[in-house]
């Protein structure tokens, strides 16, 4: 039984990763290799899905098959780096909040996670991004200052309990450096479970970052990207379906994608710490 | 995993140490409800702190960039006085802070609204969406977390923790373009436009997108729900209530649900704020009026006052029905404990 299990969650991590990567070499190869450019009018207005086109033309003639794969790094790549950024500035901000011993920093800053985190997250960030001005940049940068908030106060309720373990203690008994110690022996467990919140914020993030664009507040046009096609597109979804639908079952794609890698790991670590 | 990451980290501990002290009496019961005040009041001052910066320390000159390029000197500097700019940043805070106590949280840059008057006349649509969704979401989970928990197949684990997190990953305002297409234009069951305020009469144009909406709450509440079932069933007194014969209807409700309620109230009020996320993409969509519409609105228009009263006002009510949904959970839990 217990095998069997793993095998299952091996099954949903494989899955996951194959459509993941399936997406990302479409995103790499089919840009170059198709006749058309992403921002080039290759033929009529809205002509439906053929062995020509096959997720059919846009409004302005743009082929949609090529702009959807040419959007892939865009959309991941701006959420990727929208995670990396918070989970590496809240993993280090919430451990050393969660091992520092002056009470009054702690509350401070503390209080200032909660208050971050009080907002609404989408809502929270289209307002920096209004502030910031529209653009990829300013998404990133939103997602940042909203983002490292929940990081950090994942990190410091486990910095709290790495700190007592016994190898933190030997650690300090043996005379190492405190900054040895931190990168060493605390934040390398620490992260264990940020990293694992990061992958289903990371689902969260690609949803905002097309949410974004969908609002207006993201890439300029005419750069290719899923939640600005579907905008574009979505005045004339009863003429063409194809030119938001086809995005849209892009970026579905994406966060089932790593839906299933999330749960995948999720099943392995629970099967792992019922042993 | 996804559901406890995704509302709030918090929310996992808040739960469990919560529902791990059995004897709590009056004085304890005050003194958490004491803290619980004091931590919101710290919290809404930081959010209020927060929504004042934003303006302050955004990188452009915001007056200038409302007005846009072509404004006269005369013309920002008029604004600028009318708004405070000029003024240290520490007494601008002053006021910000003593005038939103009184209720008064801005006036717009380009009209003359207040911004509470904006707020008070959009925020019962945005309300009446979430309350729809909410309960739209307990509907469906409550059959679908039951029915997981209580059958004996593994498979129908392994589907509904695979199919929830599916769900989770589908964007909701691609759901609502389908939504609107399918219901919309082929079976013409939502107007096309235009909004009606009477109760009754706005379910018409807010079914849609509530039940839209509820698509992410749904996962999620399924699966605490299903989790605190599962730690219902292991409780001996659910075999009392076997062994009993009591009717099914109250074997579930009382022996079964309610027990298990508090942690899903907890999460529910959690999920306000993703919810509000939701809405505001909705109104867009659906063109309601709601609060959602009116703050796309003000950021394209460059109303820097409107998002900043907008945000403000749904940060404290995220922090207020956090605290209700806190202490909801307790008494709830405290309930439980005693029977």
């Amino acid at each position: 039984m217990t095998k069997k299990q793993r095998e299952e969650g091996k099954f949903d991590i494989y899955c996951g990763l194959s459509m993941l990567s399936l997406m990302l070499v479409g995103g790499l190869l089919v840009p170059l290799l198709s006749k058309y450019g992403a921002n080039e009018v290759t033929a009529d207005q809205m002509m439906s899905p053929s062995l020509e086109h096959f997720f059919g033309t846009d409004l302005l003639g743009r082929d949609v098959f090529v702009r959807v794969f040419s959007a892939v790094f865009i959309d991941l790549g701006a959420a990727f780096i929208g995670v990396l950024i918070p989970l590496s500035v809240g993993t280090v901000i919430g451990t050393l909040l969660g091992i520092s011993k002056n009470r009054r920093i702690k509350g401070v800053v503390g209080s200032l996670i909660d208050g971050i985190n009080a907002f609404p997250f989408l809502i929270f960030v289209i307002a920096l991004v209004a502030f910031l001005g529209a653009g990829l940049g300013s998404i990133i940068v939103a997602l940042s200052l909203v983002n490292w908030a929940r990081y950090a106060r994942i990190a410091r309720t486990r910095a709290v309990v790495i700190n007592q373990q016994g190898y933190v203690e030997a650690a300090r008994t043996l005379g190492y450096r405190p900054t040895r110690i931190l990168f060493r022996h605390i934040i390398p467990n620490v992260s264990s479970e940020t990293r694992a919140y990061a992958l289903s914020d990371f689902i969260i993030v690609i949803i905002a970052v097309a949410a974004l664009s969908f609002l207006g507040l993201g890439v300029n046009p005419p750069q290719a990207e899923w939640g600005g096609m579907i905008k574009d597109a979505s005045n004339i979804i009863t003429l063409a379906w194809w030119a938001s639908v086809f995005p849209g079952l892009a970026l579905s794609w994406a966060g089932i994608s790593v839906a299933l890698i999330s749960e995948g790991l999720n099943r392995r670590n629970r099967e792992g710490s019922q042993r | 995993m996804i559901s406890r990451n995704l509302s709030d980290e918090s929310l996992g501990e808040e739960i469990s140490s919560e529902q791990q002290a059995p004897n709590k009496n009056r004085g304890e019961l005050r003194r958490t409800f004491q803290g619980r005040i004091l931590r919101s009041c710290i919290v809404s001052f930081w959010v209020m702190f927060i929504a004042f910066s934003l303006l302050r320390i955004s990188p452009g000159d915001p007056i200038r960039l409302a007005l846009g390029t072509d404004a006269t000197e005369e013309a920002v500097k008029v604004l600028r006085e009318k708004f405070g700019l000029d003024k240290p940043f520490l007494v601008q805070f002053y006021d910000y802070f003593t005038g939103a106590l009184s209720g008064n949280i801005g006036v717009s840059f380009f009209s003359q609204r207040q911004v509470n008057e904006v707020i008070s006349t959009h925020l019962p649509v945005t309300a009446m969406i979430i309350i729809l969704s909410m309960g739209a979401a307990i509907f469906i989970s409550i059959p679908i977390a039951l029915s997981v928990a209580l059958s004996s197949r593994s498979s129908s684990k392994r589907v509904f923790g695979v199919s929830t997190s599916i769900s989770l990953a589908i964007p909701g305002f691609f759901l609502a373009l389908l939504g609107l297409l399918y219901f919309g234009t082929v079976l013409n069951w939502v107007p096309a436009a235009g909004y009606e305020g009477e109760f009754p009469k706005n379910l018409k144009y807010l079914w849609l997108p509530a039940l839209v909406n509820c698509f992410s709450l749904v996962p999620i509440l399924t699966r605490v729900l299903h989790s605190s079932l599962m730690d219902t069933l292991d409780e001996e007194f659910v075999e009392t209530g076997v062994i009993r014969g009591v009717s099914k209807i109250k074997f579930y409700w009382s022996y079964l649900l309610r027990p298990s309620l508090a942690p899903t109230v907890v999460l529910m009020s959690y999920m306000v704020g993703v919810m509000i996320g939701g809405t505001v993409v909705m109104e867009t969509i659906f063109s309601l009026p709601g609060i959602g519409r009116e703050l796309i609105q003000a950021v394209s228009t460059r109303d820097y006052a409107v998002v900043q009263g907008i945000i403000l006002v749904f940060g404290l009510i995220v922090v207020f029905v956090s605290f209700v949904g806190d202490l909801l959970g307790y008494l709830l839990d405290r309930r439980v404990t005693l029977s």
